[in-house]
Parts: C-alpha cells; structure tokens; sequence
C-alpha cells in the first residue's frame, strides 16, 4: 500500500508537471498559411481579430491621450490630414492643403461629397464646429494647447469670444485656418486625433455621453463598445476612398493583460496579430524559422532615460551629470529585454526632421565618467572605492514598471563611478506628485512617447526653460540653457526645413552634452501576425493602420472552432442577451 | 429577535459610513494627483489646470467631501434624466437616489459602472462559492469518514496542495488544458449568449472555487470528525442508524455553522472582486474596476467601489448572523 508521503508527493509532483506544462509547452504551432499566397489583389471581407493589453480610454476626438486611443480615434474619424507611412503629413478629408499668408494661415479644401456615418454630407461648417467643440474651454482635453497658435485661441480658451476666431469657413468645403504665429508644428499637430471631423450629432459643446461617429473607414458597431471587454468596428460603406476599407470588420479583446493567454490564442487562431507577448515567447517566435516572415518589431515612438534635477546637487554641477551620462552602460541595460529594448543615446528617435544618423549622442565611457567626476570635484578611486559624492542619491521610480529592472543595473553602473544610487519606490501617481513639482525628487526614470512625430514634441516640453513649473513640469531636470531656448522657438517658426532640422540638430548636442537627462533606451513592440493577415505593417504614427489590410484566409482552415461544449450549451441556452 | 437583527443592522451602516469615510480621508492624504491621472503624463500643465478645475479638485478637502455626503443618498424624482445637470449621475429606488458622482477617467455615472459590474462580480462569487461548498462538503466528509486511513491523507495533502497554488497559476493551468489543449471552453471573456456565458464562467468559478475548496474540506472534515466523537453520535450509531445518516445528520448539520460562516464571509469578499482571475480571465467584474480607480485615483470610482465591497462583506456577515439562529437551535435562546 502506497503510504501517505508517497501520496502526497506523487500529487505534488503531477500538479507540478501541470504547471509546466501550462507554462511552456514544446513547440510553436506552425502559422496558418494564407489561401493566395503568391496573388497580391486584395481580397474583400473577414473580420480581423486584435487583443490588447489596455481598454480604450474614450472614443471622443479631444479627450484621446495615449496612442491606442488615438489609433482607434483615427479609424473612426477622419481629419483634414493624416500621417502617411513614412511620417509624412499628407491631405485626407481636404484634398489639398495651401500654406498661405507667409505661412501664417493654411487653406483646406474639402473632399466634396463625403458623408459622416449617419449619412449627412461633411462641410466646411462641420469642420469649423468639430475645432471650436475640441478647443472649447468646458472640453476636458488633455492637447489643446498643441492647437494655441490658432489665432483667436487664447480668448476663446478664456471664454472671451464665443467662437474661435482663427477658424473661416470660406466656402462649403473651404475652410482656412489662420495663426498668429508661424508654426511648424501645426500641421503634424493637426494630424493627431483631437481635432478630427465629429458629425453634427456630437454638437457643439463636450459631452460626456457622445455616441461615436464620423468619416472616417470604420464605424462603431451599435453596441459595438463594451468598456474594458471588447470594441467591434465595422467598414463604413460609403468611406470617401472608393473600395476601402478591404475588412468587413476589426474587433479588439480589451483589457487582454495575461501575455500567455493571448499566446495560446494566437496560436488557436483566435486572435490574427499579437503584440503582448512575454520574453520566452518572443524568443521563441523570434528564433523559428516558420514564423521569419510574420514577426516584426514595431518603430520606436519613444525614448527613456533618467531625469537629473539640476537644481538639487550634485546635479547642479553639470561635471556630475556628464560623469553619469558616461557611465551609464546602455547595452547592459538593454540585455534585460532585449527582444524589445533598444539603445538609445539622444533625445529624438530616428525618422525625424533633425535625426542626425552621424551624430553618436551619449557614449559609455567609463574612464570619461571618472575624469567628469574628478573635474566636478569629487574623485573617485574604484580600486580603494574612497571618494565620489559623499551623500546618497534618492531614484523615484514607481511600480511595477521596467524601470525596477533598468535601475538595477544604472545602480551598479554609477557605484562605480562613486554615486550611490538609493532607489524610492511608490505608485505611479505618487511619483507624478513627486517628479512634475519643483524641488522634489532628485533623479528619476523618465520617458517620452510622441504625441506627433516632431523633434518639437520631445525637446520643448522636456528641456525649454517655458515648460518649468513651480506644480506641475514636465521639464524634470529643471534644465535652463537660454541658447537652447532661442533654438527652440526660431525653429518652430523656420519654415525652410534644412534650416529647421539644423537647429534641432544643434540643439540635441548641447543637450546630450549638458546632460539634463542621460537617454538609455527605447521600447519596440514585437508583434507577430498569422500569413493569412495581409499588407500588415508598422506605422510611424498609429498602432493599428488596418484600413489597407486584407485577410486571405483558407475557409475552415483556421481552427476558430467553437468549443464543442460552448456549441452544445449555445445551441440549448443560445438566447441572445 | 427582531430587535437583535435591527441593532445588527444599524451596526453594520455604521460600519459601512467609517469605511467610506476613512477611504475619503486616506485618498486625499496620499500625495497624488488625479487630475494628471486623467490627463496623461504628457499633458501640458495647462491642460492639467483645466482639467483639474472640470472635476472640481480645486476645491477644498472639506467641501469636496461635504457634497459627497450630501450628494450620496438624496431625494429626487423616480425617474432619471441624463441630460439633467443635477441628478445625471444618480441611480433612483423609487424617490430616493444615489449619487456617486462621474468617474475621472471613463466619465460616466459611477452607479452605472457598478450596476453593469456588480452582478457580475457576484454572480462569478455564488459560482466560486457553490464549487467550493461541493467539493468541501464531498471531500471533507469522505474525509471524516475514512479517517486516519491513506484517504484521508490523501485529501489532506490534495488539500495542502489546492491551497498553496496560487490562483493565477491554477488559472494558467485549467485554461492551458481545458481551453488550449481540449477546447471545452473559452478562453476568457463573458460571452454574449447565455450558453457563453455559462460556459464562459466555468473556469474562473472552478479556479476559485478550487483554491476555496482546500480550506473548506479541512474545515468540513474536522467539524465532523469532532461531532462524530461526541457521544451522541456514537450512540446513534449503536442503536443502529447507518453510517451514512450518522455522518449527516449528527456529522454535517454540526460542521454546517462555521462552513456556512466561511462561505458567507468569502461570498462578500468575492463580491468586491476577485482581483488576480478576474484579470487572467477578462471577466469583467468588480475587481479589474477597483483595481484601475486605485491606480488612476479615481476618486469617485474608489469610493464606489469601496462602498460596494464594505456592504457585500457587512451584509454577507449580517445575513450568516441571521443564519446562525436557524441552523444552531441553541442561539435561538
């Protein structure tokens, strides 16, 4: 007779085998191959099934703030322009863009013809209310301010003028737009989601509770949004580009946290492209040669680093803060993930105006750091490990986040150097209350996403003495440089585009040089994509341009099968709810 | 009788009005700041402002909590129209409303957020509860009745086992086996016919209910292994009632008060939302929702959904309190 230890051990040992075998099972599945593979006409119909480990925030325009929502937005909405595939800024609801005046208004003029998705004809009018209701002072946006170069902004942000006074209707479908100063970043500004064309139902003023509709290649569903489960888009039939969109429908699971389950998923074919998976799974699709051509990192939209305040010391000193960008081993830190981290060593991501590919940024040297060290006054001996800066340093970071790990190893690095990093953890919005006020927190990690692909978007907010608050900054460093602030506004208003990405340029050297920040990496997400989803592909901009995407899929061949049970159950319950 | 449940009762509203009150206090006393919550970490401190005058955060402590108190129960019409600037955001029973103000981030009523949460997150609990009740109730008493042998051992261990695997990894496992590899059953989500849905709700209900189960076997299987010992029971037996209807009738109906208890404390904690397999299965309940208001500082949602949770756990003791007098003869006295 089996005693009760052995009892209690073969049970244990069985659950175990469960565990793992939950955990990581063998082989990958082999992908599901397209029906057509070798026939590039895109075929009409399907519905394209998406997971995503977040809700969507709003399907209102101006209340979008992260770049999920915004992508969605965008598919809903049309606007009077749009990013292209490479970055460019090109017309779409207008079908052509004048710059006039010197570059102090622009001339839209409108598609003719166009309907919202509840049929009524798009106009100029709709053009003009859509911007005032985004703009409106009882709006809560989080972006208006990326629009105050409209003339008339400021009082109509103040209530003073109960129109915005920028925005002419100067036809049925001309609509011109005048600032008060040049401003280069006006036209990628406008290409993001805030001011998108709502139909006439959303009226003129903000409203908790609109029903989502514009002109844009998808529609919401009736009922199609159920908040933090799923969101069903469906094609509108009369989008302005004539056979677009090629998908019947895109549908996302919401709030799709657990990478494993949406793994197992993928691989059922329940869901067509996955871009949250874990490490080991990444490895996995990464390292199989069946998956080479469905795998892809995404376009870094981003970068992060960490944030020195140069008004608490040492980081006044601006030896100190050169030592730590020197020291700091960026391909160290991105061996903790590497299948998504990348190097990073200045602020603007590749692809901008004013990327200089020939430009290194901040380089690990560790030699250099002790000699920043020395010239700042504080020596440091890594044999006898005597000297450095006397005091610690407090590092506010919040958890959970990547951060736990990357400064772990930004710790050891500048031990080395003699700074003893003391890492201060709390929740995300207890570090905000911390980093966006003056005087205190001393470093922190700190990033930044594009809110449109400009060097603008990263180097004012981030490094401009304007952006300094007593309350609320987003300039962490506290960084004054008043060569860098002249840069910054004759930038914004060059209009010759050579001379424009020169003063970036420029820019970017004093401050990789000063080191307000010292930049470590970027995050790419990889995404993996079954064969049969066609003309897939990254954007520089948005995180789901499926307008042009097409399913070429065998019938039956995807093993979306029901559950035997669940179609047992369906067909003896099956009430609809 | 009467007069005990209604000190009870009066009780437990006390009870409910510290908690919320507490959980006013100790959000404000965090430093934080919704309003950049809402606005994205991005958001230009303009935009930060506005926002933060929109949901009326520029206010003191003092007032804020004032209206909300005010605001919490009131009268009003029967019915609610939500284009009414002031009773938007109230939930009518009759004459008297409820207001639990707007959410920050989803800008909606947080009453309709907790009515379209609430059922289920206490549907998903009564299914953890019933799975666990089964199989403590079977195991436990097989248990009893085959004690001090290799069974009882075995569902000792199986026991020690169900109670020291977290739920995420039994959850990892069951979908592993039951969705991936068999495909019985969803993966997650809710489903939109009933069909879906129940079936949709076997997995998470089984890994709670599992992880519930281990302690309820224990409890089950010394309760009445206790009363078996008692003298009573055994004579009984000598007299010659089958094992069977000695094991229930003298076994069981002893152990039920303290299982009846176990079970109604962990229904009103479920119901609050069962945080790690509400995530793992998608199912949209409770538990995501307090989660995300506590990491946004929502604090309208937080205050909604502490409120909730204290009067599920306030009424599930009340209701076992209650309970006591009808399965004990004795409390009656």
């Amino acid at each position: 007779m089996l005693s009760a230890r052995a009892i209690e051990r073969t049970l244990v040992a069985l659950a175990t085998s469960l565990v793992v075998l939950g955990g990581c099972n063998a082989a990958l599945e082999a992908p599901f191959a397209a029906a057509h593979p070798d026939d590039e006409t895109p075929r009409r119909g399907g519905t394209l099934h998406l997971a995503s480990i977040a809700d969507i925030a709003t399907l209102d325009p101006p209340i979008a703030s992260d770049m999920f929502t915004s992508s969605v937005i965008r598919l809903v909405y049309a606007g009077l322009v749009d990013f292209d595939r490479n970055g460019n800024v090109v017309p779409d609801l207008a079908s052509r863009v004048d710059e006039v005046d010197d570059g102090l208004a622009y001339r839209f003029t409108l598609r003719q013809g166009v309907r919202f998705h509840d049929g009524a004809e798009l106009t100029a009018s709709d053009v003009k209310r859509s911007i005032e209701r985004a703009l409106s002072p009882t709006t809560p946006s989080p972006t208006a301010s990326f629009y105050q170069s409209i003339e008339g902004y400021d009082a109509y942000a103040s209530k003073k003028t109960p129109h915005l006074e920028g925005v002419e209707v100067e036809g049925r479908y001309l609509v011109l737009i005048r600032l008060h100063e040049r401003d280069s970043t006006f036209l990628p500004a406008l290409a993001m989601a805030a001011l998108r064309v709502t139909c006439p139902s959303a009226g003129e003023s903000y409203s908790p509770s609109l029903s989502a509709c514009g002109a844009g290649p998808f529609r919401v569903m009736p009922g199609g949004w159920e908040r933090g489960r799923t969101l069903t888009l469906v094609r509108n039939e009369s989008y302005f580009r004539p056979g677009l969109p090629y998908l019947d429908a895109v549908t996302w699971q919401l709030n799709a946290s657990n990478p494993a389950s949406q793994a197992f998923k993928f691989s059922r074919g329940e869901i067509d492209v996955v871009r949250d998976l874990s490490q080991t799974d990444t490895i996995r699709y990464e390292g199989d040669p069946r998956w080479k051509s469905f795998v892809a990192l995404e376009p870094v939209h981003g970068m992060q680093g960490d944030s020195m305040n140069t008004e608490i010391p040492p980081f006044d000193n601006v030896e100190v803060r050169r030592a730590v960008a020197a020291a700091i081993d960026r391909d160290h830190i991105v061996m903790l993930k590497s299948s998504n981290l990348t190097a990073v060593t200045k602020p603007v991501p590749p692809g901008m105006p004013g990327y200089d590919p020939h430009f290194e940024g901040q380089r690990y040297d560790y030699a250099a750091a002790l000699a920043h060290m020395k010239k700042a006054g504080y020596p440091f001996d890594p044999a006898t490990g005597q000297g450095g800066w006397p005091a610690p340093i407090v590092y506010d970071l919040a958890r959970p986040s990547l951060q736990e790990l990357t400064a772990m190893s930004m710790q050891q690095d500048l031990a080395k150097i003699g700074l003893r990093v003391q890492l201060r953890i709390s929740s995300l919005p207890t570090l905000y209350s911390l980093t966006h006020r003056r005087g205190k927190s001393q470093m922190s990690p700190q990033g930044w996403e594009e809110d449109f692909p400009d060097p603008s978007n990263f180097l004012e907010p981030l490094f401009s003495s304007k952006s300094i608050g007593e309350e609320d900054t987003l300039n962490y460093a506290f960084y004054r440089n008043a060569a860098v602030d002249d840069a910054l506004a004759r930038a914004r208003s060059e209009r010759d585009p050579a001379a424009r990405a020169r003063l970036y340029e420029q820019t970017e050297r004093v401050i990789c040089d000063e080191a307000p920040w010292a930049f470590e990496f970027a995050y790419r997400f990889f995404q993996a994509h079954q064969p049969y989803v066609r003309n897939l592909h990254g954007h520089p901009v948005w995180i789901a341009d499926v307008t042009d995407v097409w399913l070429d899929r065998e019938r039956d061949a995807v093993a979306r099968k029901e559950a035997p049970l669940l179609r047992a159950l369906s067909a003896g319950l099956g009430v609809a709810r | 009788m009467i007069r005990r449940a209604l000190s009870r009762m009066a009780w437990a509203l006390a009870v409910v009005w510290a908690v919320v009150t507490i959980t006013f206090f100790v959000n404000e006393v965090i430093p934080s700041d919704p309003a950049r919550m809402v606005a994205g970490p991005q958001a230009r401190p303009q935009e930060v402002a506005r926002i933060r005058e929109q949901l009326g955060l520029d206010r003191p402590v003092a007032a804020r909590y004032a209206i909300f108190a005010v605001r919490l129960v009131h009268f009003g019409t029967s019915e609610i129209d939500p284009k009414d600037p002031k009773h938007a955001t109230c939930a009518a029973f009759g004459p008297v409303h409820v207001d639990l103000g707007r959410s920050y981030v989803q800008r909606r009523p947080v009453v309709t957020i907790l009515a379209e949460r609430l059922p289920r997150s206490a549907l998903l609990a009564a299914a953890a509860v019933a799975v666990q009740m089964i199989l403590g109730v079977a195991f436990g008493l097989f248990a009893a009745a085959r004690r001090e042998t290799v069974w009882d051992m075995a569902t000792v261990a199986a026991t020690l086992v169900g109670a020291s695997i977290p739920t995420f990894l039994t959850g990892l496992a069951l979908q592993y086996v039951f969705a991936y590899r068999l495909r019985w059953l969803p993966f997650d989500g809710y489903g939109k016919t009933t069909g879906a849905q129940v079936t949709a709700l076997v997995l998470p209900a089984v890994t709670l209910g599992l992880f519930g189960a281990a302690f309820a076997t224990r409890l089950v299987r010394d309760e009445v292994s206790a009363a078996l010992a008692l003298d009573h029971a055994r004579t009984a037996r000598a007299k010659g009632a089958s094992r069977l209807g000695v094991l229930v009738r003298h076994g069981l109906r002893n152990a039920l008060a303290p299982v009846v208890t176990v079970a109604g404390i962990d229904f009103g904690q479920l119901v609050g939302g069962a945080i790690v397999v509400e995530t793992l299965f998608r199912w949209p309940g409770l538990g995501l929702v307090s989660v995300s208001a506590l990491l946004d500082r929502d604090g309208p949602l937080i205050m909604g959904t502490v409120l909730v949770t204290s009067i599920a756990v306030v009424v599930a003791n009340l209701v076992v309190d209650l309970g006591y007098v009808w399965l004990d003869p004795r409390v009656r006295v």
